[in-house]
């Protein structure tokens, strides 16, 4: 995980079942500024396809997505 | 409002122009004996939501410039153009219809209003007016499929971490998760959360069932967005999948717009009659409680339950006695809402609605009257196999902190079922 | 009066007539020539056999049974009328042809007598109801759904019935004279009898009839279509 990256808005969707995790997501990607970084914590293996595709269709970016233990990972980086 | 766009407009609601519907459009008495059948009507008692209302946006653009005598004396009929101000109305209206159909019910002719705003949604995508919310849904649940090569190991990946979890609840090393498995009998389509594999791999495992998962999800943001296109491009996803696999039946998780989509929709869109049935979870559950492929313990819930008909799945889908046989083997204290079956309260939450967060605080008013009914069972339990509903019905006990449970209805067949080892 | 009466119970009745039945059929042939949508819209639980559905259609649209549960008062009003205009058409039947087996069963007086019940029933059944419906579009939170053609329609049928029970009430033709006139049109040699254009009903009787024109012409265009579409719908709701 790049330490480094300055996050805008924290998401916790433990507990969230498919597909909210990604509904959260894109709920929340307009309260963050062109450019700002959302990290989301997702306790469902659904969130690990459904968030890097709604990025891609919505032309955001998905900087991370990875396990840890047993939560999933995002940093969404708001596009436009 | 630009000739060209009242032509765009018009354009699409000639092109959807089906016999049922002129028919709607041209017989409706306005009496509004719908207006007590709509649970978002009564609960706001707001004009925008009274079925008919709804409709006669369509019809007001209908009368214009599709009848002659609307055409010559639009004030006759309060006739107009599909300027903003109407298509404002028509947004507002449109997309708070969770297509319960419960007004097609009572109505004395029958009339679908969630067809005719099945038309409404075409006419606002045409305008670029669709919820851009379950627009952006259907758009990433194509991007899956469009793109499987980036997507497929990860999602495998995903069914790996479940896999491992049946393992644990059935205490059987050897059950897996199986995918992409020809000659499967039953193509199980999911939804991509966990929740809605998990139950029924154990529930498939224990009956020795040859299935096999579906890689995508059942769920159809296409649907209630209203791209009949798109819509029916979700579901070749697991419909591709199962003619390739060569299975015999399709089975659809608890999810109930899926389901109807599944069984009612897809053939008609496609113009191909499937190969294989297709049927809910809970019909196939119930059969392997009666054939005995399962066992449920009796009386392994003695908390008071009860089930919420999903429109989609009851009124609109026709079972209404499988689920209430499983919860009723399950359950020594089975209560029945009242009305139930094909005259049960939509909860409020079909739609789409639960993913439009500004519709939330509307939502959870306009459940009023499913509050009302699950209140008189003073059941402790509310069983439901439509994740809609239950995200709705969740919302509900947690604003009024109810401390009500509730689950799909394989939860309570897992907690139940006697596992052999 | 005999102008009057020449244009809405002479012309008038063949304009009506004619655009009526022109219209009707033209809206058929519309709906007919309409693609059907291959999506089935039934509602559960439905019939299992095309027979089962035919019936259960036919029920749908002539008692609504889930219309009553819903709105009983309502449900009431509009089946009340509805038997109410069956029946007043039934009776106006007797223009055309006496119902001869029924007066041998009654008698000619006997026969008046029914008529006069019936028939003055039938008259106040629909006055109540039609001023129910005005009542309830006026005064009910649905002000905001009506549209002129709502009001129009029963303001229309307001009058139509007025002057009918005006005839039944106050007038005292016998049903030979109207015969008379009226099998007069069947046949396209018109004739108005002086006694109607000479008693107290000639202008309620032109008067009504200038109603009930303009009702046969407007119908074809108006949400009374309702009258044969619903038997359709009511079939796509069992499919």
């Amino acid at each position: 995980m790049s330490e480094d990256i300055k996050v805008d808005l924290e998401l916790d969707l433990k507990g969230l079942l498919c597909p909210m995790p990604m509904v959260k997501v894109s709920q929340k990607i307009g309260d963050v500024p062109v450019g700002g970084v959302i990290r989301a914590v997702a306790t469902d293996p659904g969130s690990m396809a459904d968030i890097p595709a709604w990025a891609k269709s919505t032309g955001n970016e998905v900087l991370s997505a990875g396990k840890e233990g047993d939560e999933y990972v995002f940093l969404v980086k708001r596009a436009k | 409002m630009e000739p060209q766009q009242v032509d765009t407009l018009t354009g699409v609601l000639d092109k959807k122009m089906t016999r049922q519907l002129k028919q709607y459009l041209d017989i409706c008495a306005r009496c509004a004996i719908c207006k007590d059948a709509c649970h978002q009507y009564v609960a706001t008692g707001d004009l925008t939501y009274l079925p008919a209302r709804r409709a006669e946006l369509i019809r007001q653009i209908y009368k214009k410039y599709f009848t002659k005598t609307g055409e010559f004396v639009p004030a006759l009929y309060e006739a107009r153009d599909p300027d903003e101000s109407l298509l404002d109305e028509l947004y507002e209206s449109t997309y708070a219809c969770t297509g319960c159909r419960r007004c097609m019910y009572y109505c004395p002719f029958s009339i679908d209003t969630a067809w005719i705003l099945s038309v409404a949604k075409a006419i606002l995508i045409a305008a670029d007016r669709g919820n851009e919310m379950l627009g952006q849904l259907a758009d990433a649940a194509l991007m899956k499929s469009d793109n499987f090569d980036m997507f497929r190991d990860i999602i495998l990946d995903g069914f790996k971490d479940i896999e491992g979890k049946v393992k644990e609840m059935t205490g059987d090393p050897s059950a897996e998760i199986p995918v992409d498995k020809e000659g499967a009998d039953v193509l199980y389509v999911a939804l991509a959360g966990a929740h809605s594999i998990l139950p029924a791999a154990a529930i498939f495992h224990e009956a020795g069932t040859n299935w096999t998962l579906s890689m995508f999800e059942s769920a159809n943001y296409g649907y209630f967005f209203g791209d009949a296109e798109k819509a029916r491009r979700i579901a070749d996803r697991f419909m591709d999948e199962a003619k390739r696999l060569g299975v015999k039946e399709v089975v659809i998780t608890e999810c109930g717009h899926a389901y109807r989509v599944a069984q009612f929709f897809h053939e008609a869109w496609s113009g191909e009659k499937h190969p294989f049935k297709v049927r809910h979870i809970l019909e196939v559950i119930d059969e392997y409680i009666r054939d005995g492929r399962i066992t449920v313990r009796h009386g392994a819930i003695t908390e008071p339950v009860t089930y919420h008909d999903p429109c989609q799945v009851g009124r609109n889908g026709g079972i209404f006695e499988q689920p209430r046989d499983i919860v009723r083997a399950i359950a020594s204290d089975f209560r029945d809402m009242t009305p139930n079956r094909e005259e049960q309260w939509c909860c409020g939450g079909g739609g789409g609605l639960v993913a439009i967060a500004e519709m939330e605080d509307f939502r959870l008013k306009s459940g009023a009257k499913k509050l009302e009914q699950v209140k008189a069972t003073g059941a402790r339990i509310i069983a439901s196999p439509c994740e809609n509903c239950r995200l709705q019905l969740e919302g509900l006990n947690d604003q009024l902190d109810l401390g009500l449970t509730v689950k799909p209805v394989m939860d309570l067949v897992v907690d139940a079922m006697e596992i052999r080892r | 009066m005999e102008t009057y009466l020449y244009l809405t119970s002479v012309v008038g009745v063949y304009i009506g007539i004619g655009v009526f039945v022109v219209g009707m059929a033209w809206r058929i042939y519309q709906w007919s020539t309409t693609p059907k949508s291959p999506v089935r819209l039934g509602l559960f639980p439905k019939p299992a056999t095309s027979t089962g559905r035919g019936l259960k259609m036919l029920k749908d649209t002539f008692v609504a049974p889930h219309s009553a549960r819903i709105e009983p008062v309502m449900w009431g009003f509009a089946f009340a009328f509805h038997v109410a205009a069956l029946a007043a058409l039934i009776g106006h039947g007797r223009l055309v042809v006496e119902y001869t087996p029924l007066v041998r069963l009654l008698g000619g007086d006997g026969m008046s007598t029914f008529a006069a019940w019936s028939g003055g029933t039938a008259g106040i059944v629909m006055t109540v109801a039609v001023l129910f419906w005005i009542a309830r579009r006026t005064y009910g939170p649905f002000k905001q759904l009506s549209v002129p053609e709502d009001y129009f329609l029963l303001f229309l049928l307001l009058g139509i019935i007025v002057m009918g029970n005006h005839m039944r009430f106050l007038g005292h033709v016998p049903v030979e004279t109207y015969r008379e006139w009226f099998q007069s049109l069947l046949v396209f040699r018109p004739v108005m009898p002086a006694e109607i254009a000479n008693s107290n009903v000639g202008w309620s009787l032109g008067t009504h009839m200038l109603f009930v024109n303009v009702f046969l012409v407007y119908f074809p265009f108006s949400k009374l279509v309702h009258t044969i579409g619903a038997f359709s719908a009511n079939l796509v709701r069992s499919e």
